[in-house]
């Protein structure tokens, strides 16, 4: 049993630190093909409601909880929520194409579809 | 170690991962680090104890109880499958991650942290059906390096003064007789 830090553990981070760079290059990739981005906002995998970045909006989903999202000057970030600990709220605004803001207690995605959403992103 | 103490141990254990993982809770972690959900994962230090000193199958059972207790007690079902699909994970890479021989407790416990994060992000996956929350597991990685560098530097030095004291077997090494 090794109780201290040893140069082998540097293979253990640098494998993480590749596992995540790959992941954050394909969503980047993603990103810069996209031509247009579309807010798209999930329930329980299904589609409610889609409009492009560009265009302001605010939409109210209904689901266990109540999420508003907001759309505003290009960028999209869930505004108001009452679900517990509101880690929706807190993710902030999002304004890239592969971006997404979750709230898992309602089962909530506000997801930033690129204009190739036809490919899928093939990840890890 | 009779069956008693080793029953003992385990509810001592499953109750020392359920006050980590509770007071874990207050710890204002998202100050330094500004992501939703990032935690220090304490509770992990537990499961690498368990690994280590008493081996996988009375790890696991642990791990289990830790999990449904802990949802129980607060978070709710949709809090049982995140921490389960996440324990499940980094249980799975750190017993396999001991086996490595170049690895120290440092590695397995990063190994582990890096484990959890990703099968919570794959539940996430399932559970919106969306390849989009694989988004967050880059930052989540990189949390997880350092948050497993600390679990993995309270591990090692529990071992070393568990060791010490010979209340605990190191595994391959000959158990004193008390």
């Amino acid at each position: 049993m090794r109780l201290r830090f040893c140069k082998g553990d540097w293979i253990a981070i640098a494998a993480v630190v590749l596992f995540a760079a790959v992941l954050a290059s394909a969503f980047a990739l993603h990103a810069a093909a996209a031509a247009g981005v579309t807010v798209e906002v999930r329930l329980d995998g299904e589609l409610l409601f889609s409009c492009p970045l560009e265009q302001d909006a605010v939409y109210t989903v209904q689901g266990d909880y109540t999420n508003t999202v907001t759309v505003r000057d290009g960028k999209a970030a869930v505004t108001a929520s009452d679900c517990p600990g509101a880690d929706c709220v807190h993710s902030g605004w999002i304004d890239a194409a592969g971006r997404a803001v979750i709230c898992l207690p309602n089962r909530m995605e506000l997801r930033l579809a690129g204009a190739a959403e036809d490919v899928d992103i093939i990840v890890g | 170690m009779n069956k008693t103490r080793h029953l003992a141990l385990c509810g001592l254990l499953l109750a020392l991962a359920l006050c980590l993982s509770y007071v874990e809770r207050f710890i204002p972690l998202d100050l330094l680090v500004p992501l939703p959900g990032v935690k220090l994962g304490l509770a992990n230090i537990v499961t690498l104890t368990a690994l280590y000193f008493l081996g996988a199958k009375t790890a696991f059972p642990i791990l289990i109880l830790r999990c449904v207790l802990g949802s129980a007690f607060g978070g709710g079902p949709s809090a049982l499958i995140f921490s389960l699909t996440g324990g499940l994970l980094a249980m799975a890479v750190m017993a396999a991650a001991r086996r490595l021989p170049f690895l120290s407790i440092y590695g397995v416990s990063i190994l582990g942290a890096a484990a959890h994060n990703t099968g919570q992000v794959l539940a996430s996956m399932v559970l919106l059906r969306s390849v989009y929350a694989a988004a967050y597991l880059p930052f989540l990685l990189a949390v997880s390096i350092a948050a497993g560098m600390l679990t993995g530097t309270v591990s090692a030095l529990t071992f070393r003064a568990l060791a010490a004291t010979g209340q605990l077997p190191a595994r391959g090494t000959k158990q004193k007789r008390t």
